[in-house]
């Protein structure tokens, strides 16, 4: 058994300790949210957030999250399934084609402005890079720039 | 749910279809004309109110929508959805849900793809045979940008006659004349007395009405929702995590399957070293040969199969085609243009007359792209439950519910079951780009369903296994040649593609087909540049096969073909010392509605206006799909070659836009599309296997690499034409013809550029060395 809490649950499972957490959140807990995509850290549909780290749960053992708080999609919004300043800047611009993309790149750049309320395209290359197959790096872009402006106002 | 069907069902399969003619004794002439073959009558289910084929309304007023496309991110539920709303005259707001519809109904069927006419221009004897030939099976498919063009006119219909019903339901219920009601905001009004009932009241009265023949159409003047930006109906679920894709479908009970195909397409398995091994693997349920071609693990998880799946140590049959590699395919591809027998697509005045004239200045240009893959974020997958009684159901992320009945029949069928019926579930799709058309997975899934009978069995092919069992976007190469008179046009146009038929391979893949003797005009389109005005011109292709498998992907034989020829027209424009656009004007003097993108798209790039050193400017243009669409790339090159793709600026005259937000996404996404097959992929061949595994060394643009995108729509009052597709043919040339602009190198051969790794998961492109 292994103990950790995932959206604010604390949850036991008794998984392998081997087996990657995309797969437990999947298999284990019922959560979907989390997508496999390549399985090899490439992608990041799989992100999740663990200690408010943004990280590829395709690669992260069971193990490793032993007392760990992991968010993953379904965990981003608020009270009442209120929207995340960055849910409703997705929101508000239309970001989604497919949407299976989605989920990793809401983790990804949740953990983003948590660290860098303000980042500039440079950084925002930085550290998302995520794929996106429909091609919303456009409106990724102008998305994260809209969540920062939000926050910043609270 | 039950489905009546009946005579009394209206719809559009006669009249609409072409049928005028055959059904007007019975129907009159009007497009909704009742042909015994179509939709379910109206009835009532639970609280639902159905009122044909595409809508049903609750108690509470909820209206339900029924949108036989998939919905695969192109905002197609939602711009159909819009269309009902208009229509039914109701706000455009969360009242509204859509389905997939699970009964396949022939008034679903894609008629305007298959038989490429929009449904209310057909006409004549022979579309109305194919309709019925294709209702009958039914052909409902996603593809070809056609769902807005073929369902703009059902749609609406749908809409329209559901509204006429609810006004003759409250004519009876108020006991007035119809021509006193009025419709607004989802009520039936009689402005004389004040009165006023919700169509959820009336929704169950209209039901059992028979439905109109004809109902009158909103004119555009009278339109409120139709061509206004409107929110998706799906995105609210995206950012929460909420949709269920085809790998999210669970079902009690449900077993886990992991695939490994033969490496070579074509190869058989010869043995497997250690199954006895396997089979004992944790959770393992059963390993199993299908159809000789490859081996799946059954486990209690996915990650249990797909574990013991890496430890399968497969002894692979060798076959012919193990010899084969790029440089192989690549010889006989290039071999093709030089050979007899070419198919003739077109041919119009007098090709080697010009070319005589025009002798001295003849221009010439051999072209070549690679094999590319879709690479959906969402890798193949399908979940298949066969029951004792033989009844089967399936689940997939598809473009098509046909691939699922076929999918499980053929491979029920593998496992010596004949399934008695199968109910089709269409899941969200992440990603298909035309890679779902496919039952590969379906019927894989279904063979292994038919050995765990009562059990759903969900297959997932690994990133892995996704990557190197595509159905290829075909390599190509082509000779373009052109004699410019003396104001510099063409005189003659002269262009030959080989590449693989993707026609014979799909088609082949799923129905008895028989490839055509004239030719693929997928292998061809993008040649004919139609809208040119150039006196003579010939356009022929060569058939070159292979072992692999090639299937539609985004806009098929534009993909190459646009590149080939808009490179062309370039090279043409800088033999005869013309700038691009001014040359392009003067060869669309007679196409005005390609003219005004042209210009558009040259004012919103600010062509002609000076460049820092380094930079260049490439435009291109292309009809495609019904759609015009012209663009302007902007490209960096530094000085150790690396490329950037700045901008794009993008004019789209798609006819009437149902939903523009959605038109402009779907151009963004064609372009990221198109740039990064322009200039970041390939897929190579080594001993007749794929090589590239996964997107370490099949690399994508990310957010780093991503253009700024710049999207503009031509007004217009035109029938709509597609979205999803025509935005991606026109970026690689003018990719090409930017770098040309840019650095005076004319860059023939897809990817543009080499992709080098820059820090984790980070690329930059960078030219290749001139060959000294
Ligand atoms: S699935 Fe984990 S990064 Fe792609
Ligand atoms: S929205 Fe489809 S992969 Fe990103």
């Amino acid at each position: 058994m292994i103990s950790l809490t995932v959206n604010d649950t604390a949850v036991r499972v008794s998984a392998p300790p081997d087996k990657p957490l995309l797969w437990v959140l999947r298999e284990d807990l019922g959560l979907l949210g989390p997508k496999y995509g390549c399985g090899v850290a490439q992608c990041g549909a799989c992100r999740v957030l663990i200690d408010g780290v943004s990280t590829p749960s395709c690669v992260t053992p069971l193990a490793e999250v032993e007392g760990a708080s992991v968010v993953t999609v379904e965990g981003l919004s608020g009270v009442e399934g209120a929207l995340s300043a960055v849910q409703q800047a997705w929101l508000e611009e239309q970001v989604p084609q497919c949407g299976f993309c989605q989920p990793g790149f809401l983790v990804a750049v949740t953990a983003l402005l948590d660290r860098n309320p303000n980042p500039s395209d440079a950084e925002i290359n930085e550290a998302i890079t995520n794929i996106c197959r429909c091609g919303t790096y456009p409106r990724i872009r102008r998305a994260i720039h809209r969540a920062a402006a939000a926050r910043v106002q609270g | 749910m039950a489905r009546i069907l009946s005579r009394r069902a209206f719809l559009f399969t006669g009249a609409a279809l072409g049928g005028t003619a055959l059904v007007a004794g019975v129907a009159g002439t009007g497009y909704l004309a009742t042909v015994d073959m179509d939709g379910p009558d109206g009835f009532v289910d639970g609280n639902r109110a159905v009122l044909n084929a595409f809508l049903a309304i609750q108690e509470d007023g909820r209206v339900v929508i029924q949108v036989p496309r998939t919905e695969m991110g192109q905002g197609i539920h939602t711009g159909m959805a819009m269309l009902v709303a208009e229509e039914l005259d109701i706000p455009f707001d969360d009242r509204i849900s859509v389905e997939h519809p699970t009964g396949l109904l022939p008034v679903y069927t894609n008629y305007a793809l298959s038989l490429r006419t929009r449904p209310e221009d057909a006409r004549g004897p022979l579309l109305w045979a194919g309709q019925r030939a294709l209702g009958l099976v039914p052909l409902i498919v996603t593809g070809g940008s056609s769902s807005t063009y073929g369902l703009w006119f059902p749609m609406r219909s749908a809409g329209a006659a559901a509204r006429h019903m609810l006004l003759a339901a409250g004519a009876a219920r108020l006991g007035v004349p119809v021509a006193e009601l009025t419709t607004s905001d989802g009520l039936v009004r009689h402005a004389a007395t004040g009165r006023a009932i919700a169509y959820g009241a009336l929704a169950r009265d209209a039901a059992r009405l028979p439905p109109p023949r004809n109902p009158a159409l909103r004119p555009v003047s009278a339109w409120r929702v139709i061509g206004t930006p409107q929110r998706r109906v799906d995105i609210p679920d995206k950012i929460r995590g909420k949709p269920v894709f085809g790998i999210d479908v669970v079902l009690p009970d449900m077993l886990h399957a992991a695939i490994r195909q033969a490496p070579v397409f074509g190869g058989t398995v010869a043995g497997v070293a250690n199954m006895a091994e396997i089979r004992r693997a944790p959770g393992v349920v059963d390993v199993a040969v299908i159809d000789g071609k490859s081996l799946a693990v059954v486990a209690s998880s996915w990650w249990q199969a797909e574990t013991a799946a890496q430890g399968l140590r497969i002894d692979w049959a060798a076959t012919e085609a193990a010899h084969v590699s790029s440089a192989s395919l690549g010889v006989a591809l290039r071999g093709a243009l030089d050979a007899g027998g070419a198919h003739v697509h077109l041919q119009q005045g007098d090709l080697s007359a010009s070319f005589a004239l025009g002798q001295e200045r003849v221009v010439s240009a051999t072209y070549e792209v690679p094999f590319v893959t879709h690479a959906c974020m969402e890798t193949m997958n399908a979940t298949v439950l066969i029951r004792q009684d033989g009844s089967a159901e399936a689940w997939s992320s598809t473009q098509s519910p046909m691939t699922l009945r076929w999918g499980v029949n053929r491979g029920a069928g593998w496992a010596g079951v004949e399934p008695t019926s199968v109910i089709g579930h269409v899941t969200m799709n992440g990603g298909a780009f035309g890679r779902r058309n496919e039952f590969d997975a379906v019927a894989q899934a279904a063979f292994l369903a038919a050995r765990h009978r009562g059990r759903p069995v969900k297959l997932l092919w690994s990133r892995e296994q996704d990557m190197t069992h595509g159905t290829y976007r075909s390599h190509a190469a082509a000779r373009l040649r052109a004699a410019l008179g003396p104001d510099g046009l063409p005189v003659a146009y002269d262009a030959m593609v080989a590449a693989q038929s993707l026609q014979n391979s799909a088609m082949g893949r799923s129905l008895p087909f028989a490839p055509s003797p004239h030719g693929d005009r997928l292998t061809a389109e993008g040649l004919d540049k139609s809208y040119y005005a150039i006196p003579s011109r010939r356009v022929r292709s060569q058939h070159v096969p292979s072992h692999l498998p090639i299937g539609f992907w985004r806009a098929n034989g534009y993909s190459f073909n646009t590149f080939f020829s808009e490179s062309f027209i370039d090279e043409c424009a800088l033999a005869a010392g013309q700038d691009p656009v001014a040359y392009r004007r003067r060869l669309l003097r007679d196409s005005p509605r390609h003219l005004a993108v042209l210009e558009r798209v040259a004012v919103l790039a600010g062509w002609g206006s000076l460049l820092p050193p380094g930079r260049g400017r490439g435009v291109a243009l292309e009809e495609s799909f019904l759609s015009i669409v012209a663009q302007v790339a902007e490209v960096t090159v530094a000085d150790d070659g690396e490329v950037t793709l700045d901008r794009v600026l993008c004019v789209a005259d798609v006819g009437i836009v149902v939903n523009p937000d959605s038109v402009a996404a779907q151009m963004e996404g064609s372009i990221v599309f198109g740039a990064t097959a322009a200039l970041m992929n390939a897929i190579t061949i080594e001993s007749g296997a794929v090589a590239e595994t996964n997107f370490h060394d099949f690399p994508v643009q990310r957010l780093a690499n991503a253009p700024e995108v710049i999207v503009e729509l031509i007004r217009s009052e035109l029938p709509p034409g597609g979205a999803g597709e025509p935005g991606t043919p026109p970026v690689a040339p003018a990719i090409a013809n930017a770098i040309a602009n840019a650095t005076g190198r004319r860059l023939r051969r897809l990817p543009l550029a080499i992709t080098e790794t820059i820090g984790e998961r980070r690329t930059r492109s960078v030219l290749a060395k001139e060959p000294s």
